[in-house]
Formats: C-alpha cells, sequence, structure tokens
C-alpha cells in the first residue's frame, strides 16, 4: 500500500498561468451525453513508466463516460521520437484517424524520482487547452496515483469539477476462496487487495476520513463487534466496547464520532460513539429494526434505514432531534441509504421483484429515479465529487463492483468477475 | 439489575431499559461465554464446512423480511422444548439466518430479531433462558446459494447448536 509518507512527497505543478477555460459548461453536458474521442500517447522517455501511465489514465478517462479512448494500435506515430509541443505535433495525422483531444507529454526517471509533464491538446484548434499542462513528481510507487490526480484535472479543465479517481474504495470480499474479509481497490488495479485477514465474517467497512483506518464489524470474537484496521500496517485494533454488538459504524465528516448500529437482545438501534468508541448518545430508540446509518456531509444530519413503517423504509433525522423523518415514499423494502458529499442527494437500493436497484433521490425524497436495471445492484456509495456512485451488482454472475454517474447513464464493471464483492465505501479524494 | 444481566449475559447482551446515554465497560466479564462457539455455522465455515443444518433441535423458517413463528415453527419449536427438557443439561445457540435478499446490515438485524423471537417462545414455554443464546449471521452464511423460492425458503431459518450436554 502507499502510505502517507509517499502521498506527502507527491507535487503537482500547473504549467501554464492560463485563466481556466472549460471545453464545454457542465450544465448541458454530462458523462454519457457525448463522448470526446481522445488519444493518450505514452510519455516521451521512459517506456515502461510511460506505458503504465497511459494505461491508468485511459483507464479512467474511459470509466469517466465524457471520453471514449481511441485504440494506440491505430496511432501512427512512434511515441518516442513524434514531437510533444504544439509546434511539432502533426495535428493533421492524429485528425486523421479521428482524435479530437490529444494527451502528450514527457517521464523521467532517476535517483528514485520520476518527472513527468503533460498536457492535452485541441486537435482542431492545434493548441494546449488552458489548464491542462501540468508537472507532476513523485517516487515510483506514486505512478498510478500521478495519473489519477491527471484525470481528475483533465475532468475539471472539461466539466468544472474534479474527477474522484484519486481516492479509494474499501470493500468486503471473499476473493481467493476465503470468509469475508476487509479489500481495498484503487481505479489502477486488477483485483481489489486484501486488508484484513480475520478468519471470519467481516461487513459494513467504513474509510476514517484521514484515510489511515476503515472501521468494520467483524465476527472474530464471536458476536460481532466494531475493529478498524491500519491501512499501512494492517494491524487491527478493537473499537467498541466487549459487551456490546455492533453491525457497522460510520466515521462523521470531521473525524470526531461514529454513528454505529447497536444489537441488543434482538433489538437494532443507532448510536453515536465517541472517537474512543464510547456512547455519547442513543439516537433512535424502537422496536423496529434501526440499521446502516450514513451521514450527511454537514455532519449534522443523518440517514438510515428502518422498518418502523412496517416494512424498510429510509430516514433522515438530525443528530440533535429524536424524530426521524421518512423520506423513501415508494416502494415497499429500501435500504443501505448514502448521503452525496454535496449534500443535494440520497441514493439508496430499492426491491424490485426480486432484485435490487439503485435509487437517487433529493435529500428529502423527491424526484426519486431508479438509475440500474441489469441483474440486481446493491449498496451505493457516492464519490468524492457527488458525481458518480460504486455500487455491487449480481450483473455479471457473481457480485462485483460497478461504476455510475448519478443518472444511471455510463455504468462500468470495476472489479472482475470471481469475487464476491460487496459494501464499496469510497474514500474522500485523496490529499 | 446485577443478577438479571448475569443470566442475560450468554444471550450475549444485557438489556437496559430506555436511552442509556452514559454506557461504560463496567459490565466486561459478561457475554464471554458463548455455548455456539465451536460448533456453530461459523466454526463450520472456518473449517471448510457447511453451515450446520437440522440436529437433535430441527431448524425453523419464516417468511421473507419476518420474524413471525408460525402454526409450523411453533409446532418444531415445542418438540425442541420437549428435547431441551429431556437432556436438561444441554444448552444451546439460536443462531439467526436469512435469505439473500436485502442488504447484510439488515439482514443481520433481521437473523438477530428472528433468534429472538425463538428465545422468547422457548422461555415463555419454561425454559431457563441462561441455557439459551442467540447470534445472527444475516445472509452471511447461507446453505443454499440458488435465487429460487425453494432455496431462500431454506435460508431463511434459525438454527439451533446443542452443546454443554
Amino acid at each position: 500500500m502507499r502510505g502517507p509518507i509517499l502521498l506527502a512527497t507527491m507535487l503537482i505543478v500547473a504549467l501554464t498561468a492560463l485563466p481556466v477555460r472549460a471545453v464545454v459548461s457542465v450544465s448541458i453536458f454530462g458523462p454519457g451525453s457525448q463522448q470526446f474521442p481522445i488519444a493518450i500517447v505514452p510519455p516521451k522517455g521512459d517506456a515502461a513508466l510511460g506505458q503504465e501511465f497511459a494505461r491508468v489514465l485511459s483507464r479512467d478517462l474511459e470509466l469517466s463516460g465524457y471520453f471514449r479512448v481511441l485504440d494506440p494500435r491505430t496511432f501512427t506515430e512512434d511515441p518516442q521520437t513524434a514531437g510533444v509541443t504544439a509546434d511539432t505535433i502533426d495535428f493533421a495525422g492524429w485528425a486523421a484517424i479521428g482524435a479530437q483531444q490529444l494527451v502528450k507529454g514527457t517521464i523521467e526517471s532517476g535517483a528514485g524520482t520520476i518527472t513527468l509533464e503533460v498536457r492535452m491538446f485541441d486537435v482542431a484548434e492545434r493548441r494546449d487547452v488552458a489548464d491542462s499542462g501540468r508537472r507532476l513528481q513523485g517516487s515510483r510507487a506514486d505512478l498510478p496515483r500521478m495519473a489519477h490526480r491527471y484525470a481528475d484535472q483533465l475532468l475539471a479543465v472539461l466539466t468544472g469539477e474534479r474527477g474522484p479517481f484519486d481516492s479509494k474504495i474499501a470493500l468486503t470480499s471473499t476473493r481467493g476462496g476465503r470468509l469475508k474479509d476487509v479489500y481495498v481497490y484503487t481505479f489502477d488495479m486488477a483485483t481489489p487487495a486484501r486488508l484484513t485477514n480475520e478468519r471470519s465474517i467481516t461487513i459494513a467497512p467504513a474509510w476514517r476520513p484521514d484515510q489511515r483506518g476503515v472501521l468494520f464489524a467483524s465476527y472474530r470474537e464471536h458476536l460481532p463487534r466494531l475493529f478498524e484496521v491500519d491501512v499501512a500496517s494492517r494491524g487491527v485494533v478493537q473499537f467498541s466496547n466487549d459487551s456490546k454488538t455492533y453491525l457497522g459504524g460510520v466515521w462523521s465528516p470531521d473525524g470526531t464520532q461514529v454513528l454505529a448500529t447497536r444489537e441488543d437482545d434482538g433489538n437494532s438501534d443507532i448510536e453515536l460513539l465517541d472517537r474512543w468508541g464510547n456512547v455519547t448518545k442513543r439516537l433512535t430508540d424502537h422496536w423496529a429494526i434501526d440499521v446502516s446509518p450514513a451521514w450527511a456531509p454537514d455532519g449534522q444530519r443523518f440517514v438510515f434505514c428502518s422498518s418502523r413503517s412496517g416494512s424498510p423504509q429510509i430516514y433522515t433525522m438530525p443528530i440533535a432531534a429524536s424524530e426521524p423523518v421518512r423520506v423513501s415514499r415508494i416502494g415497499t423494502y429500501n435500504t443501505s441509504p448514502a448521503w452525496s458529499p454535496k449534500g443535494d442527494l440520497i441514493a439508496w437500493a430499492t426491491r424490485t421483484g426480486n432484485t435490487f436497484q439503485i435509487v437517487v433521490a433529493g435529500a428529502d425524497g423527491s424526484h426519486p429515479r431508479t438509475i440500474t436495471g441489469a441483474g440486481s445492484n446493491e449498496d451505493p456509495s457516492w464519490a468524492p465529487d457527488g458525481r458518480y456512485l460504486v455500487f455491487s451488482s449480481s450483473r455479471g454472475g457473481g457480485r462485483t463492483l460497478w461504476l455510475t454517474d448519478r443518472d444511471g447513464r455510463t455504468q462500468k464493471q470495476l472489479t472482475p468477475d470471481g469475487g464476491d464483492d460487496t459494501s464499496p465505501a469510497w474514500s474522500s479524494r485523496s490529499e | 439489575m446485577l443478577a438479571l444481566c448475569a443470566l442475560v449475559a450468554l444471550g450475549g447482551a444485557c438489556r437496559k431499559k430506555g436511552p442509556s446515554p452514559n454506557e461504560n465497560v463496567g459490565e466486561s466479564g459478561m457475554g464471554e461465554e458463548n455455548l455456539g462457539r465451536g460448533s456453530g455455522s461459523l466454526d463450520r465455515a472456518r473449517e471448510g464446512l457447511a453451515p450446520g443444518e437440522g440436529g437433535p433441535l430441527q431448524d425453523v423458517h419464516f417468511d421473507y423480511d419476518s420474524d413471525d413463528l408460525d402454526e409450523t415453527a411453533r409446532g418444531v419449536l415445542d418438540q425442541n422444548v420437549q428435547w431441551l427438557r429431556d437432556n436438561p443439561r444441554a444448552r444451546a445457540e439460536l443462531e439467526g439466518h436469512c435469505d439473500s435478499r436485502g442488504t447484510i446490515e439488515y439482514n443481520v438485524a433481521l437473523g438477530a430479531r428472528r433468534a429472538k423471537a425463538v428465545k422468547d417462545y422457548l422461555t415463555g414455554q419454561g425454559l431457563a433462558g441462561e441455557r439459551l443464546s442467540t447470534i445472527s449471521y444475516g445472509k452471511e452464511l447461507p446453505l443454499c446459494h440458488e435465487e429460487t423460492e425453494e432455496c431462500w425458503a431454506r435460508n431463511r431459518r434459525v438454527h439451533s447448536v446443542v452443546g454443554g450436554q
């Protein structure tokens, strides 16, 4: 894993001081509605590193739904000899193979440091796009993150909003034929990497906001309790008290409190815990099932699932209040809510027949839209930009993680078949 | 109150009345003895075995998203009560399980309600609560994996793991 020390050494510098000029307005343009044909040329210099940068950047841009990445086998020039500046690039040649945008640059490695300079060019205008030039510097291990950072920057140039790809997804999985452990996935990985070795069942992984730990519930001591795994050392410490049973917990956006699902004598309610795992407030006290709390980004409200109406439905409640307000109005079974980091939307899973589908609605439940249809889809988790969601889907047979934009226009498989990948939790942006 | 807690401790929880904002770890030491340890469905999974089904105490089954005990379930439990009376040193851990539909956390909560419903029925028939503990595995340890009515029905169960004989 890349630890916080490496993160601190990564450097990103804008290469131009021109004012930002977005290619299109975000209001008339969403992922999947129009796709720019883009050629991503491996940066000139260290060929192997250049190939890896191009591979990771290509996947991010493909996943974003804004781009159609052209097949490198159609490129007609040698990236190691062709020009990388506006006055030396063969724009007519790139136009001939259908490229509207072109990413080019240089990559050098020495003394354990990689230095990368890249720009995006507009083929028709024969010039580089404003604010697309970046110099990135870091260690060899930082190379995938440099590609993610650059992908996020290109989305900022294009849409005015940074992309979400320099981030991580925690999940539970049975990959390797194991019992369910906590895994972590980044967008450059072929398969998720295992974090815990519980020899037990783990459920409900959730990031600490500083991304150094993942909180989860584990049956390692028989009845489930909360534990936290340190991402760098993989050490696991118990978080909740010995005498209590917890089904999951989520850190507040400021990292000072935890919303947790407590099971006591057959009944589950939502509790507020301090950073050491001690109960500070019982937020719900109802005979029905109350589970799956998620914070609003302001840290003042939360959303959860309750069966108090006779069927599982979605409710929101201020931390300071005592009575929840129901926000799901359609469907007989609504569960696993997630509040957008922008605050304006809530996603959840709704039962339709014998499958579940992802719903996105206003934070008050208004204008609910079902954005998935194929297979059974559960556990939505928002990207840090509030534009995309990750969810678990059965559409490939076993459960895998999928990415969608919030309108459901572009849906792409993230993790490969062969693992029972569930409960994805998308981190905030890496800093 | 402490004595009552000690009785319920085998169930893994000490019920408190109403909101309890200042709970602490003063009850540590309780809930340490778990009847299912060693032969429960998770222990079996660790050994690569399928979850337990049947045994001296029969499984009881539930409707979707329900913890209600129907007539069939009560009939099964009456037989289980008789077996536990005939074997007074036996104890049981009641495992709540669910079918694959619905989210993981919700199903763990639902399985806990199913196990509690069975425990309440057994103690209502006069069995001592300290002979019974509960745990929920939600949909994590299914007996079968098909997405069919038959398989779902088989997975919606409380399985009893017998120990202490």
